[in-house]
């Protein structure tokens, strides 16, 4: 076996000191496996039972088995003689290691964009590991608008966003991604989401400096179906408007099949203060920092963005057990019958 | 409509084949053949069954609780059957099995067979992939909680003179193992292929949804019975009990928490 010699040498390292040996054997027992596979159980429903974060219920177990592990890798003869078992075990000790690397260094997040907007680095919310290294900045991404057909019911069928792309100042290239199939870029995977919904879209003409474009994305359609407004603040300002899309025409029929598409008929109403206005492409209203300036309705889409390096690596080690469990088992059973007295019935 | 009038008459088939294995466990005779040309036949109906309704609605079985009861039946039987036909030495153990499949097939009778709607994210590979692997998990433990059965049965003095034909406990014991063994292998592929498409479908591989989170607690509890087997030098009875535990798990995780979670699991939103 190809780790014998050293693994050998490790094991009589250890036994230099006949305490420590006994020490470490202690360790490698597999009574102690069982226990603390038990114990990882008790601390995964803890985990997935508790209202709060609870990680340290399952790092805690998984620390103590690692070291059970590596205790029985070095001492235990059985995984000498068993390289598949061995491999096997030592897969696990790689799935546990890089999802803890993995946990270090990842990131989701969250971002929507608005039809024709291109992605400046602003994630609406997320999550990521102390150690992951922020590369987003060089992404360059622009949602070129979507399709989504729905069948009677409004249940969703597949997602088409016509998506461009580009890396730092590289040639920008359009691509169709949705539910299954993410944009990679440096990394980073880009999902669609099923939020999405509508947006108007406004430009801010202040009284000093430039004329600012903006768009206002209205709470996911159709989830929201009846809560199609939302307050925003002016920017470099703090003015507070309320803006309401209203519009009477269905466009998702629970009846038959439709598509997500902008209502041909609808109200914008915006309100700031006492004062309140129904606006048209082009029309304005007057405040007292600026002009107020409605351009035109359009969607946006949600995306999920999602980075770990470690998943190509965890999915070969996941393999990697499976198959030398298999051929474990393979030997372990092939080399007797089950009920020797009647060989030829098995 | 001919997909459940198949449906019902291959269900025909299954109860009278389990109940004359019952039977013959109780009367201590065996019309061996009888009951596997009529689980044959209820597999080849219940196949035909499942293929028109795929036809139908243009994908398989796995949308409604209807749809994933029946395509569970199906395999379980099959797995089953085949061990039925290929290891005489527990035919009894149908006795055991059967009833189960009574559960789940009185379960499936009261279930709607109306259609339901797939989810976008099912459009892939990784579905058949993890679905096949699941479906080869749940069929092993099956036969594994046949033998487990039997040799509880015999521990409990429940029917030892009818059981005492088959291989003593030992031996059964060894047997069961090695389908649990081949259970733990089809349930890390299972989790693996879930995995990936979860990554696909998601934005992420594990997120610890109801469904995953009781998945893993059922892998654990097969690893820690193949371990305790070892560390403890177990007594057949006591493997055998674990193999129920998992099983329970295992039946638990399939068919009750996609039940009682609304939890993103089911994919459509
Ligand atoms: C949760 C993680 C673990 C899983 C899923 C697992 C799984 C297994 C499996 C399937 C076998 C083969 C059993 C057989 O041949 O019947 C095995 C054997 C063994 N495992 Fe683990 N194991 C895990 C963790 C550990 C740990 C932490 C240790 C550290 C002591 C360990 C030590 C052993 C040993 C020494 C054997 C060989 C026993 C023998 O064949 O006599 N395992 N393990």
């Amino acid at each position: 076996m190809i780790a014998s010699p050293s693994v050998g040498r490790l094991a009589r390292l250890a036994g230099a000191s006949g305490g420590a040996n006994r020490w470490l054997e202690r360790l490698a027992s597999l009574k102690l496996t069982a226990y603390l596979i038990a114990v990882l159980g008790a601390g995964v429903l803890m985990a997935y039972l508790s209202e709060t974060r609870t990680t340290w219920s399952l790092v805690v177990p998984l620390a103590l088995i690692a070291l059970n592990l590596g205790a029985a890798v070095a001492t235990n003869g059985v995984f000498r003689r068993n390289l598949p078992l061995l491999v096997f075990h030592l897969a696990l000790i790689a799935v546990i290691a890089l999802v803890a690397l993995g946990r270090l260094t990842y990131l989701k997040g969250q971002i929507e964009l608005a039809e024709g907007e291109e992605f400046a680095g602003d994630l609406v919310s997320h999550d990521a590991g102390p150690l992951h290294w922020w590369r987003l900045d060089r992404i360059h991404l622009v949602n070129h608008g979507f399709s989504i057909d729905y069948a009677a019911g409004v249940k969703r069928g597949p997602t088409r966003n016509e998506v461009g792309y580009a890396v730092d100042d590289g040639r920008p290239q359009r691509t169709v991604i949705g539910d299954n199939e993410p944009l990679v870029l440096l990394g980073y995977r880009f999902y669609t989401s099923f939020n999405k919904g509508f947006a108007p879209a406004f430009l801010w003409h202040a009284k000093q400096g430039e004329a600012l474009f903006g768009t206002v994305h209205l709470p996911a359609y159709p989830i929201h179906e009846y809560r199609q407004a939302r307050d925003w603040t002016l920017p470099g300002t703090s003015t507070t408007v309320w803006t309401q899309l209203q519009f009477d025409e269905v466009i998702l029929d629970p009846d038959k099949p439709s598509s997500f598409r902008l209502p041909r008929h609808y109200k914008l109403v915006v309100r700031v203060g006492e004062m309140r206005a129904e606006l048209q492409p082009g029309e304005s209203i007057e405040l007292p920092d600026g002009r107020l300036e409605y351009r035109g309705l359009g969607s946006w889409m949600g995306y999920t963005v999602f980075s770990d390096w470690t998943t190509p690596w965890l999915l070969a080690a996941a393999a990697l057990a499976a198959v030398s469990l298999a051929l474990h088992f393979w030997n372990k059973f092939s080399s007797r019958p089950w009920n020797p007295e009647h060989a030829a019935d098995a | 409509m001919l997909e459940l009038n198949l449906l019902w008459t291959a269900l025909v088939a299954y109860v009278v084949s389990g109940s004359t294995a019952i039977i013959s466990v109780v009367l201590d005779r065996r019309p061996q053949r009888m009951i596997l040309v009529l689980l044959v036949v209820g597999l080849a109906l219940h196949s035909a069954s499942i293929a028109v309704r795929w036809d139908r609605l243009g994908h398989g079985p796995y949308v409604t609780m209807f749809e994933i009861l029946s395509s569970n039946v199906w395999s379980l039987l099959l797995a089953f059957a085949l061990a039925y036909w290929r290891i005489r030495a527990i035919r009894a153990s149908a006795a055991v099995v059967m009833p189960i499949m009574f559960v789940m097939m009185g379960w499936l009778l009261v279930s709607s067979p109306g259609e339901g709607h797939l989810p976008p994210t099912y459009h892939t590979i990784w579905l058949f992939i993890h679905i096949g692997f699941g479906k080869v998990f749940l069929g092993a433990v099956l036969v594994a909680v046949g033998i487990a059965g039997v040799i509880l049965l015999r521990h409990c003095g429940v029917g030892v003179k009818r059981l005492a034909g088959l291989p003593a406990d030992e031996r059964l014991d060894d047997l069961a193992c090695r389908f649990m063994s081949l259970g733990l292998v089809f349930e890390t592929l299972m989790l693996v292929a879930g995995a990936i498409w979860a990554q696909d479908a998601w934005g992420r591989y594990w997120a610890w949804d109801p469904l995953e989170t009781w998945a893993f607690i059922t892998w654990l509890t097969l690893a820690f019975s193949l371990h305790a087997r070892l560390a403890f030098r177990l007594r057949p009875h006591h493997g055998a009990a674990l193999i129920i535990l998992v099983f329970v798990l295992a039946f638990l995780t399939f068919f009750g928490v996609p039940f009682v979670s609304t939890a993103p699991h089911k994919g459509a939103v």
